[in-house]
């Protein structure tokens, strides 16, 4: 694993790669700072750490892009997928060396409130509770971007649907606000989304009796639950999509709400997306 | 050494390694034969671990790949298609990286870089980015790579494609070397490597095993009985007729050669093995035909390769 952590921080920073990601987020942390901390004269540093999240949609693609899909079209993956090394340990390194880059930043970023304090009161608490939460949002992107680059050998097509991705999880409060309340429809929708995930089952597993049986689950679970108290579905679809929206947890902090489950919620889609991506290179062992 | 038990590769309806089974042992050189999209490549890929295998088992050194494979891949050195090479690292870089990923002790890492790089002769070009190497040197830094660790068992998959022929006859003598304290299994699609490397040679064709056999066997028992090649100055009617006083000659033909000015050069085959050249020669003499070239015509791999193989595509 260490052999694997190496490699890579040692590939991030003797190509430029690692040097732009870190002095671009900085710069960005440096602009809003400068806009909110400095010409508007507000005491909280979390703003801006808040806008700079929207960031994350070009810089973690740049970072994740070549983690897997690299080693895969170069071939590589055949010295490190023969290696006496699991391929559990294969991607926590990788993944490990991606946070260290990001942690880099992280870690300057922790300067600003201090130096800010020199300049009238700042509240510690909310100002490192917000860094907490961006540094493990930012590893939840990692994740999913490292997951994505495990799924194709372009690089191109690795960033363009990590940007899509993060773009789509930045959209989602916006496009919650929009949907409808009516139970009726909730239910459509979610009949909807039951069947798209058969379908996405199938073409996972090729396996005609996995898929029959899930989408009678999850049809069942949705008409029966309908049939007990069709008031529950009332909003549910907001609720549904409210719990996909990683970023809308991260704009409590600033207002010094620091919530101990949205932590465990950034955690628990690390290890979601890193278990995802050992199970997607097992996978690929299968089919080629 | 190597047990590979009916192993089978399923992509959707097409089966690229069919019910394949042969064991290797220690201290030998399997070549491994076939044409392009034989299911070479894929076997290995499966021997070594890097993909599964639908069924079947292979055991390295009594260790299951599926199994055990961080046991088993311990054993393994693999030299795949295109050497598995970083470009933007240095060739000493690369090799160190590979020693940490092998877990060659901390102690012995330095002195087991210089040991491959000093054996492939690539320790001048330690400090060179790879992407600026040749092909060859690249192939190089490949087998370094495999041989890192002193593993039992070596995968080398087509080692000399994309060498040139002062490289090729090096390579071979390095194989050749490493075969006297390793096990290797060495795919190719040059009949003549095979047959100047190996101990014995495993035919496959549409992923399935056609013979295993030491090459000598395999021209003995399939490539029939040899023939003789003759050059005289007489041509084919006059030449027939000698021959025809000669009982046991199967069959006979002009070669489509040009030995030179009035001359002519036939085909002879026998239907028994006795001493037949010298009954030749003596036929020869009393004819008034002068000779002025004898020799044996050996059935090679390839021959008996392009038959067999061949017989499996108008089969299909």
């Amino acid at each position: 694993m260490l052999a694997i952590y190496k490699k890579e921080l040692r590939a991030y920073f003797t190509s430029l790669i690692g040097y732009l990601f870190v002095a671009f987020l900085l710069v960005f942390v440096g602009v809003f700072q400068y806009r909110h901390n400095l010409v508007n004269g507000y005491a909280n540093f979390a703003y801006a750490v808040n806008s700079t999240t929207t960031f994350f949609l070009l810089l973690v693609p740049m970072l994740t892009m070549r983690i897997l899909a690299e080693e895969k079209k170069q071939r590589t993956d055949q010295l490190i997928f023969t290696s006496p090394v699991s391929i559990e340990r294969i991607i926590l390194g990788k993944y490990f060396a991606l946070i260290t880059v990001f942690a880099i930043a992280v870690v300057i970023i922790c300067i600003y409130p201090p130096v800010l304090h020199n300049y009238g009161a700042t509240n510690y608490a909310i100002a490192y509770t917000t860094i907490a939460a961006f540094f493990l949002l930012g590893c939840t992107y990692m994740a999913i971007g490292m997951f994505i680059s495990a799924l194709t050998e372009s690089q191109v097509f690795a960033a363009v649907l990590t940007f899509m991705v993060i773009l789509f999880t930045l959209m989602l409060d916006m496009l919650v606000e929009m949907l409808p309340t009516g139970h009726m429809l909730a239910l459509v929708v979610l009949l909807i989304i039951a069947f798209v995930i058969a379908v996405i089952t199938y073409v996972m597993m090729k396996n005609k009796i996995v898929t029959v049986v899930t989408a009678l689950v999850l049809v069942g679970g949705l008409v029966g639950a309908y049939c007990y108290d069709s008031l529950m579905f009332d909003g549910s679809l907001a609720k549904v999509f409210g719990w996909l929206s990683i970023n809308s947890r991260f704009q409590l902090f600033k207002y010094g709400i620091c919530n101990i489950s949205s932590y465990i919620y950034y955690l628990s889609l690390c290890v979601l997306f890193v278990f995802l991506t050992i199970q997607a290179i097992k996978k690929r062992r299968w089919e080629a | 050494m190597i047990k590979v038990e009916n192993l089978v590769k399923q992509y959707g309806d097409f089966r690229a390694v069919d019910d394949l089974s042969f064991e290797v042992e220690k201290g030998e050189i399997l070549g491994f034969l076939g044409p392009n999209g034989a299911g070479k490549s894929t076997t290995m890929n499966m021997i070594t671990g890097y993909n599964s295998a639908t069924e079947g088992n292979v055991t390295i050194n009594g260790f299951n790949v599926y199994d055990e494979p961080e046991k088993a891949k311990r054993c393994i050195g693999y030299l795949p298609e295109i050497p598995p090479v970083y470009p933007d690292m240095r060739v000493k870089e690369y090799l160190f990286f590979c020693s940490q990923l092998k877990e060659v002790p901390r102690k012995e890492r330095k002195a087991e870089v210089d040991r491959v790089m000093d054996l492939l002769h690539v320790t001048h070009m330690q400090n060179k980015l790879i992407k600026h190497l040749s092909k060859g040197y690249r192939q190089r830094v490949g087998l370094a790579q495999a041989l890192i660790g002193n593993p039992e068992v070596l995968i080398l998959d087509e080692p000399t494609v994309g060498l040139d022929p002062m490289q090729i006859t090096w390579m071979r003598e390095l194989i050749r070397s490493l075969g006297r304290e390793h096990t290797i299994i060495l795919s190719s699609h040059i009949l003549f490597e095979v047959n100047a490397v190996c101990d014995r040679v495993l035919i496959i064709n549409h992923g399935k095993k056609i013979v295993i056999d030491t090459p000598e066997n395999i021209i003995r028992t399939l490539g029939g009985t040899s023939g003789i090649r003759i050059v005289v100055d007489a041509d084919r009617e006059k030449f027939g007729r000698s021959i025809s006083k000669l009982g046991n000659v199967s069959q006979w033909d002009e070669l489509e050669e040009n030995p030179g000015e009035g001359l002519h050069a036939y085909s002879v085959y026998f239907s028994d093995e006795a001493e037949n050249r010298a009954r030749l020669f003596r036929l020869c003499a009393a004819d008034s035909l002068t000779l002025y070239e004898m020799n044996a015509i050996q059935k090679t791999l390839e021959d008996v390769f392009i038959e067999m193989t061949g017989k499996e595509d108008s089969a299909c």
